[in-house]
């Protein structure tokens, strides 16, 4: 069926989160070879490439062939990692012209959309195809899906569910982390990564217990853990197990 | 451009020259940043089966950074892969 589309007007890539339809915890729009999406694993609903989930992407490559039908526009985009990658892009027929020119073969593209498999073979469904006006966007692109893929796979062994949009700014904030082993979750400050890490190592069923936290974590007053600590358990990230002052991570195994 | 119209001699970003071989001459004008995609040769050479100009009317190709951009995703082939 069809899906909202979204108006002209290219904005960041991260705002695209309104138009999700599906139930889908991975927020992030990830740019991706096609090699990488074609390789990618399907579990129910969800794409995972090396364990990393993958819902809404972003792909650079050269149109090989353009299809026009009543509803939608079929393109072929080749980025040179595989062989090229089906394309949908579905047309409002309630519009006369406007968004839905026909991008020529032999033009730069970068898409947006969402990753699709149907009998096995991988498509995309794009919310947005825009032919790169200036090609050191495809520089970028390549640079990003290195970063991106390299972050997101770094985070998954951190065990944090805080999904970040990658924008060209990646990460931000990693001087801000004093001490203590493991990378700075996304979305987290210096405070909330220290009490869910400590009370992620804690192997008790029970869980960690405020006190635990405060003999443990010396510099940080009762009031600003407990802060973290309402913050992480209304994220989902920890759950009060005996009583409201015991805690457990839900990523812990 | 050779007189011919069916070789080419391009420079990357390190400043290193090839020759590439067409299958059919030029039937166009060609400058500025092309990529050409083909198989390489014995003689180190290129056969072209495409190519494409680049966009730069708005602003120009930075070739040196995407030269840089190829070697970091050749040490990388696990967030890059190759088909």
């Amino acid at each position: 069926g069809g899906y909202v589309q979204s108006p002209g007007g290219f904005g960041s890539p991260t705002g695209a989160q309104a138009e999700k339809k599906q139930r889908s915890r991975s927020q992030n729009i990830v740019p991706c070879t096609v090699s990488q999406l074609l390789a990618a694993e399907q579990v129910d609903e969800t794409f995972r490439i090396c364990d990393v989930e993958i819902s809404q992407v972003t792909v650079v490559g050269i149109i090989r062939h353009a299809e026009k039908a009543p509803t939608n526009i079929l393109y072929k985009v080749d980025d040179m990692t595989a062989a090229p990658m089906d394309v949908r892009q579905w047309v409002d027929t309630d519009e006369a012209g406007g968004e839905n020119v026909v991008v020529p073969p032999g033009t730069y593209v970068k898409v947006a959309g969402h990753l699709r498999s149907f009998q096995n073979k991988k498509s995309l469904v794009a919310f947005k195809i825009m032919p790169l006006e200036n090609m050191n966007e495809f520089t970028t692109h390549i640079l990003e899906i290195v970063n991106a893929h390299m972050i997101l796979r770094k985070n998954l062994m951190s065990a944090s569910r805080v999904p970040q949009s990658f924008s060209s700014t990646g990460m931000s904030d990693m001087g801000s982390y004093g001490g203590g082993g493991s990378l700075p979750v996304n979305g987290l400050t210096a405070h909330q990564s220290q009490v869910l890490n400590l009370i992620k190592s804690c192997p008790v069923p029970e869980g960690m217990s405020l006190q635990e936290l405060k003999v443990q974590l010396h510099s940080m007053s009762m009031s600003t853990i407990k802060q973290a600590v309402e913050f992480l358990s209304s994220e989902g990230h920890i759950y009060s197990t005996v009583d409201d002052d015991h805690y457990k991570s839900t990523d812990a195994e | 451009v050779h007189p011919t119209g069916k070789l080419l001699v391009l420079s990357d970003g390190g400043g290193k020259h090839t020759t590439v071989e067409l299958s059919e001459p030029l039937d166009e004008e060609i400058s500025g940043v092309v990529e050409v995609v083909g198989r390489v040769t014995n003689q180190a050479t290129i056969m072209c089966a495409s190519y494409v100009q680049f966009r730069e009317d708005k602003s120009p190709f930075d070739l040196e950074l995407y030269n840089e951009a190829l070697k970091i995703i050749h040490e990388f082939p696990e967030y890059f892969p190759f088909g």
